[in-house]
């Protein structure tokens, strides 16, 4: 190829473009610079300077929100960015940072290696940011992969502890196999996608502006049908939707805790994030998608709340819980194939998510005693009275996930089936609300163990006293990421229009 | 020929793959793997993809076999005496093949046969280096980035997972 050829293709590359998920990147790279050359006595303050720089590059992005490359594709379309791009960015990097804190308290209690989870989950949330913008299935996977690498990793990162272990070697054979469908359904999309014997294929077919028009030129092409569904169910394994949802309980218990929180945070969000955008891909086949996606989304809000109610480790319970939420999500999904407005109903579910998740996650970080994975509700005995304020963070983040009124929770659950409303989807909305429903019986056991004193045996005298849960003294950066997810939390349930109109999702 | 050659690989490639899952040795499967990729670079070469077909034999097979031949052998795996089905795995296979069945008729029915192209009207776009190179350093060159990331992390990550710190138990 001539040079001048050369600089054609590369001039489509727009490294600005791209400038936060770079800063990530180097951030990262930049905490593994320091721990070789700061003086091992100085090491505590690496993580504190993730998490400054996290705060520096969120600064710097929501003051270049609106960029002028919303709307464009860049690096020869391998990217697209878009308004939800930009929001879902700023989820990922919000949840980097809450998740970096969580690990600064949760690591203090271990003899692990400190610096590398923290680039890790750099990395991590780089590659979600990159994933968010994908309009290529080889940006997507790739992205896709690093993400799930980067998982393997911190969910087996407390390897003292036999049951992470456990989860890490789960996730591991589980994600390898969800890969290996999605990989399977992208060669066939490929394959009969490039086919000069149809109309419409395209030399570029793993793109999916071509992909789309090729769908629309085939309603009725086989192999495209099969490897739409085995690409749903690859994206179905990630965001944990039923009957691809085995790995959830066991991963979420084992997983250490800032680490259960990341996954349900933000690995989820990322495979909604595909699924919007394989969703408009694929609209040349919406009856199939629709149905694939209809069946489900009734299948996953019924079982993860059921599974659930029985639940009394409160790692699987808020696993199980957010199963049900995958599956109020997908009906938003589905809501958005033909009412426009779903989308930013998805968005504000999701960041509605974020904050009472970061608040449940943070408590439960603090009240965890020296085994992560077994943290039981009797551990949340007296919580309010002895830590006032972890067990109002408690209420306030519980109540959000729930969905009562006025919290933020609600507010998203009421703007995604007011979407499924409008769409038309009665039996999909019954079920839904009858999975809200449920779900307040476990919240509110969980709330009921924090606020509510519980029955003791009597203890007599000469017996030793039962020993009491474990608590910590909770850090200032942790309790000011707890009291601004909490205050957030009962504000966006009052304020949301004005700053949904700001991040462009109207 | 070309139909005659395609047979032959397409019928080492899946038998070979047979071999592989109900081998009792791992060694055994290990190597009925083996010729299995040799199989499937086989068929590269008739699709004249040369390049995929040389990297299939080189990295597949030159590298990742060998290493699980070593991790294999390193651990000293046994076949063990365990029964090849259980009575639940001979239901459940019955039920996805009949489900399988169903499915692909029904898709069949509705959709109809395959269409098929022109062998030469396809470009062969792995066929060689130089235009598979041209494509990672210009168009694909964001992707080729996040993968050095990716074996970064990949890195960071074995060694948290497996070097020996100071006060840190293992678990046995």
């Amino acid at each position: 190829m001539p040079t001048e050829l050369l600089q054609q293709a590369a001039a489509d590359n727009h490294w600005a473009a791209i400038g936060p998920e770079l800063m990530v990147g180097c951030l990262a790279l930049l905490l593994l610079v320091l721990e070789i050359v700061l003086p091992k006595a100085r090491h505590e303050i690496i993580p504190s300077v993730a998490v400054v720089g996290l705060l520096g590059i969120i600064t710097g992005f929501v003051i270049n929100y609106h960029t002028a490359f919303v709307g464009q594709t860049t690096f020869n379309g391998l990217l697209r960015h878009s308004g939800t791009g930009q929001f879902l960015r700023l989820f990922f990097l919000l949840a980097a940072t809450g998740v970096s804190v969580l690990g600064i308290v949760a690591l203090k209690r271990q003899k692990m290696p400190k610096v590398e989870f923290f680039a890790i989950t750099l990395v991590v949330s780089g590659a979600m940011m990159l994933l968010a913008q994908a309009n290529n299935f080889v940006m997507l996977f790739v992205a896709l992969e690093t993400v799930t690498v980067g998982f393997y990793i911190l969910v087996s990162y407390t390897r003292t502890n036999p049951l992470s272990l456990e989860a890490g070697l789960k996730y591991l054979i589980m994600g390898a196999l969800s890969s290996g469908i999605l990989l399977f359904g992208i060669a066939l999309l490929y394959g009969v996608a490039g086919n000069p014997a149809l109309t419409a294929a395209s030399a570029d077919s793993m793109n999916f502006d071509a992909l789309r028009v090729f769908l629309y030129a085939n309603p009725d092409n086989i192999i495209a049908a099969v490897g739409i569904v085995l690409v749903l169910s690859g994206v179905a394994f990630k965001v944990g939707a039923v009957p691809f949802q085995i790995w959830i309980p066991d991963v979420y218990q084992g997983a250490p805790t800032p680490v259960t929180a990341f996954l349900a945070i933000a690995s989820k969000a990322a495979g909604f994030a595909i699924l919007l955008t394989l969703v408009t891909v694929f609209d040349g086949y919406q009856s199939l998608v629709v149905g694939v996606l209809t069946v489900m989304a009734i299948a996953t809000i019924l079982f993860g709340n059921l599974a659930a109610l029985t639940q009394h480790n409160v790692k699987r319970l808020i696993g199980l819980s957010g199963v049900s939420h995958a599956g109020y999500l997908l009906v938003g999904v589905i809501a958005a194939i033909h009412v426009p407005f779903a989308v930013g109903a998805i968005c504000f579910y999701l960041f509605a998510y974020l904050l009472g998740s970061l608040a449940v996650f943070g408590v439960m970080t603090h009240v965890s005693g020296d085994d992560d994975a077994d943290q039981d509700m009797d551990h949340y005995a007296d919580l309010a009275k002895t830590h006032p304020f972890l067990g109002v963070v408690l209420a306030v983040g519980l109540g959000s996930l729930a969905g009562i009124p006025p919290l933020a929770g609600f507010m998203g659950k009421l703007l995604v089936f007011l979407a499924a409303f409008e769409a038309g989807l009665y039996a999909l909305l019954g079920v839904a609300i009858l999975g809200v429903v449920i779900s307040i019986y476990y919240y509110f056991g969980w709330i009921k163990a924090a606020f509510f004193p519980q029955w003791r045996p009597p203890v007599f005298e000469g017996d030793d006293p039962l020993p009491e849960p474990p608590r910590q003294v909770v850090s200032t950066p942790a309790g000011i990421l707890l009291a601004t997810a909490a205050l957030a939390s009962v504000l966006l349930g009052f304020y949301q229009g004005p700053l949904g109109a700001w991040l462009g999702l109207g | 020929m070309a139909d005659i050659l395609f047979h032959l690989f397409a019928f080492l490639t899946i038998g070979s793959s047979v071999a592989v899952v109900y081998n009792h040795n791992a060694v055994n499967s290990a190597l009925a793997f083996l010729v299995g990729l040799i199989g499937v670079s086989g068929l590269f070469v008739l699709l004249d993809s040369f390049l995929l077909a040389v990297l299939m034999v080189l990295v597949y097979a030159g590298a990742v076999v060998a290493l699980f031949l070593f991790i294999i052998m390193l651990l000293d795996m046994q076949g063990g005496e365990r029964k090849p089905f259980s009575k639940a795995t001979a239901v459940a296979a019955l039920i996805g093949a009949a489900l399988l069945t169903v499915c692909t008729m029904t898709l069949i029915r509705k959709f109809g046969g395959l269409e098929t192209a022109e062998m030469g009207s396809i470009l062969p776009v792995g066929a060689n280096l130089k235009h598979y190179a041209d494509l990672l350093f210009t168009t694909y060159l964001l992707p080729v980035q996040v993968v050095g990331f990716l074996l970064l992390i990949a890195m960071l990550g074995v060694i948290v997972l497996s070097k020996k710190f100071a006060g840190l138990e293992d678990v046995k």
